[in-house]
């Protein structure tokens, strides 16, 4: 038994000696909760960061389970962006786990004003988020304000390359503008514009781009759907004639079959998430989305 | 009075459970409360009540947690069962500031030694835990101490996520309460603290080297060896060590369902310590069983669970029979860990003694249980 506590504590005394921060050359290296968070990264960022994100788009940001493989990127990492608002608290495991104590963490909501934010919440009232919803960078207006919260945090980190930083931001804003009115546009040319969602992730979207949520599938956010209340979305699609249930594709698809069998309205799968955490991509990904919803694109699907 | 004490203090936390959610986390720690009320059927003759079925409160427990500042969080578990309010745990932990990625845990808290002996038992998809770990690991219902804890993660190239830590340990929970021999110079004839000077402390140690992989995005596999030892009696200055080597494997076989495996072997090596009343002295024999268990749980959507375990292991007595037990459970979760329903059953088979004429009857054991929280729900670790 003491030989193997001894090897241990000389395993463990050797690997603090060399356990430095093992940084990309020259390059920050920035971890996002998600890849819409990485994506406005790598634009503001440019060649000077290297990002990669923990959730993917395929699956459910609001559980992430917490791998001690994510610590150890996370470790390495300078910079964590935080989705915040409650939505992904998940990362603090893995912050606190990477024992990085070097790690800037930014909480992107830090400037949002965020939607439906309750007056008072209990969990009778299903997974409500008590700061407001969490699924805010699904209007690229605030992935604007997200993109400066990012230039400001690698100014500090890199205040050499600040200036680059704090263009490239503007330029974002500039292309999320664009993507807005891009947007809208194509919005106000659909019949009908009323959709039905699966989760309450897509209030954001809708704000920005004038669509009307006119129900959910889950009865309160977290509860699958009810015989009871998908026969009032029966109802409901029928009387306004709701042509879209845009669903992410992690969510059982019984709901979105009897709704469509009922009422024939198209079920949108997609991912509250872009595809990457790649430059590019987060704003791509409205286009995609909202070809989706206005059934100008064959396939049905987004990541 | 210990009971109405208790109770208060349980009124005084829900309150502040429901008075303050929003601002959980904040300036007040996250708090959760936790209640485990079960039912149970079991044919053992030794129960109380053998082939009845029994209601029982279970553990309420309630957890507080918080950073204490942006180095160290501080982590509290009380539990108030039948038999009383108890800390369960207590401990505060450096996350960062200590130099290469070190980090140091103190207080009261369930040991990092193998793999399910750190989870608490709502955290587990069966009751009660496996026979084997109750009969090898020290404490009574789980191997829970004061100590310091120092824990390294080690750099390696890639998402390999290899952890060293060691413990030191007060070592109370190893104490064994030695047989009388009658005899008038057993020294246990002026009581245990007198004689085998039971009170005294000793220290215990913990190391534990533990490996995560990951296999696709979200799959993945852990291994882990650790060993732990102390003295089980002061005055005869025996010790017991135990020995663990886990795995644990993770498959996503869906975006909603996954396949977890759990398996632990255990290695006991304890000294037995005895008194020689002719020549006035301690004897020591030594018992080195070996044992343990497996189970599969599969979540086939983020509502229903089931699964089996099996396990088989050597009793800790000098013939060292070999018992079994087979199980299987299921569950269900109204929403996460909010409301779940628990229903299991265990089938033990002792061995059959040296020199016993027949075989020990099986004992089997059905629990439904119900677990319910209410407050933060903290996210799921591998």
């Amino acid at each position: 038994m003491k030989t193997i506590f001894r090897t241990l504590a000389a395993v463990v005394t050797l690997l603090v000696l060399c356990a430095v921060p093992c940084l990309a050359a020259g390059k920050l290296r920035v971890a996002a909760s998600i890849t819409d968070l990485a994506s406005i990264a790598g634009l503001v960022g440019g060649d000077q960061v290297e990002v990669f994100t923990i959730a993917r788009p395929t699956s459910d940001v609001h559980h992430v389970e917490v791998l001690p493989s994510y610590m150890v990127q996370v470790s390495r990492a300078t910079v964590y962006l935080k989705v915040g608002l409650g939505l992904d608290q998940w990362a603090d495991g893995i912050i606190d786990g990477s024992r990085n104590s070097k790690l800037m963490v930014v909480d992107c909501s830090k400037d949002i004003t965020p939607l439906e934010k309750p007056t008072s919440v209990n969990a009778s009232m299903g997974d409500v988020h008590p700061f407001g919803n969490p699924h805010y960078w699904l209007d690229p207006r605030n992935g604007a304000i997200v993109a400066k919260e990012i230039a400001e945090a690698l100014a500090q980190r890199d205040p050499a390359h600040a200036r680059a930083y704090e263009e490239r931001a503007e330029a974002f804003a500039k292309a999320a503008e664009d993507t807005y009115e891009r947007g809208r546009k194509l919005v106000a040319g659909m019949p009908v514009r009323a959709i039905f969602t699966y989760h309450s992730s897509w209030v954001y979207l809708a704000n920005a781009f004038g669509l009307e949520i006119a129900g959910t599938a889950e009865p309160v956010p977290g509860i699958p759907p009810t015989a009871k209340h998908l026969q009032q979305l029966v109802d409901i699609a029928k009387q306004r004639k709701v042509p879209v249930l845009l669903q992410e594709p992690y969510f059982s698809d019984d709901a979105g079959k009897f709704l469509s069998r009922q009422t024939g309205l198209r079920v949108v799968k997609a991912s509250p998430s872009c595809d990457g955490p790649v430059a590019g991509s987060y704003l791509t990904h409205f286009d995609t989305v909202l070809r989706l919803i206005a059934g100008q694109s064959s396939d049905a699907h987004a990541n | 009075m210990s009971r109405r004490f208790s109770l208060a203090i349980l009124a005084v936390l829900l309150a502040a459970v429901g008075a303050m959610p929003a601002r959980a986390g904040v300036v007040n720690p996250d708090i959760s409360v936790l209640g485990q009320p079960f039912m149970r059927w079991t044919n053992d003759g030794s129960d109380p009540s053998p082939k009845r079925v029994t209601f029982d409160q279970g553990e309420v427990e309630m957890i507080y947690d918080a950073y204490l500042n942006p180095y160290a969080k501080g982590f509290f578990v009380a539990s108030l069962a039948s038999d009383g309010f108890a800390l369960e745990e207590g401990y505060f932990t450096l996350v960062r500031g200590l130099p290469g990625g070190l980090a140091l845990k103190g207080g009261k808290y369930r040991v990092n030694f193998g793999k399910l002996n750190p989870m608490h038992p709502h955290a587990v998809p069966f009751a009660e835990r496996p026979h084997v770990l109750a009969a090898y690991l020290p404490g009574d219902e789980a191997f829970n101490e004061t100590g310091l804890s120092i824990s390294e993660r080690i750099p390696l190239p890639g998402t390999f996520s290899l952890t060293a830590a060691g413990d030191v340990l007060q070592g109370d929970s190893f104490r064994t309460p030695r047989e009388f021999s009658g005899a008038t110079n057993d020294p246990l004839i002026a009581g245990p603290e007198t004689g085998d000077r039971s009170a005294e402390s000793r220290p215990a140690f913990v190391g534990l080297l533990s490996g995560f992989g990951s296999i696709g995005e979200r799959s993945g596999y852990e291994l882990a060896v650790s060993g732990t030892g102390g003295t089980n009696n002061v005055a005869a200055g025996t010790r017991t060590k135990v020995y663990d080597a886990a795995a644990k494997l993770k498959l996503w076989t869906s975006a909603n369902s996954y396949l977890l495996i759990q398996s632990e072997v255990l290695k006991l090596d304890r000294e037995k310590a005895g008194w020689d009343s002719v020549n006035s002295t301690y004897t020591v024999t030594r018992v080195q069983p070996l044992g343990g268990y497996l189970y599969a749980d599969y979540n086939f959507s983020p509502r229903y669970d089931a699964g089996v375990q099996y396990e088989r292991f050597q009793q800790p007595t000098a013939d060292r029979t070999w018992d079994q037990a087979f199980g299987a459970f299921i569950g269900l979760s109204l929403m996460e860990e909010t409301t779940s329903f628990r229903l299991d059953w265990n089938r033990l088979m002792p061995g059959t003694p040296t020199g016993a004429s027949e075989d020990p009857k099986a004992v089997d054991t059905v629990t439904m249980r119900v677990i319910f929280s209410m407050g933060p729900h903290k996210a799921h670790q591998f």
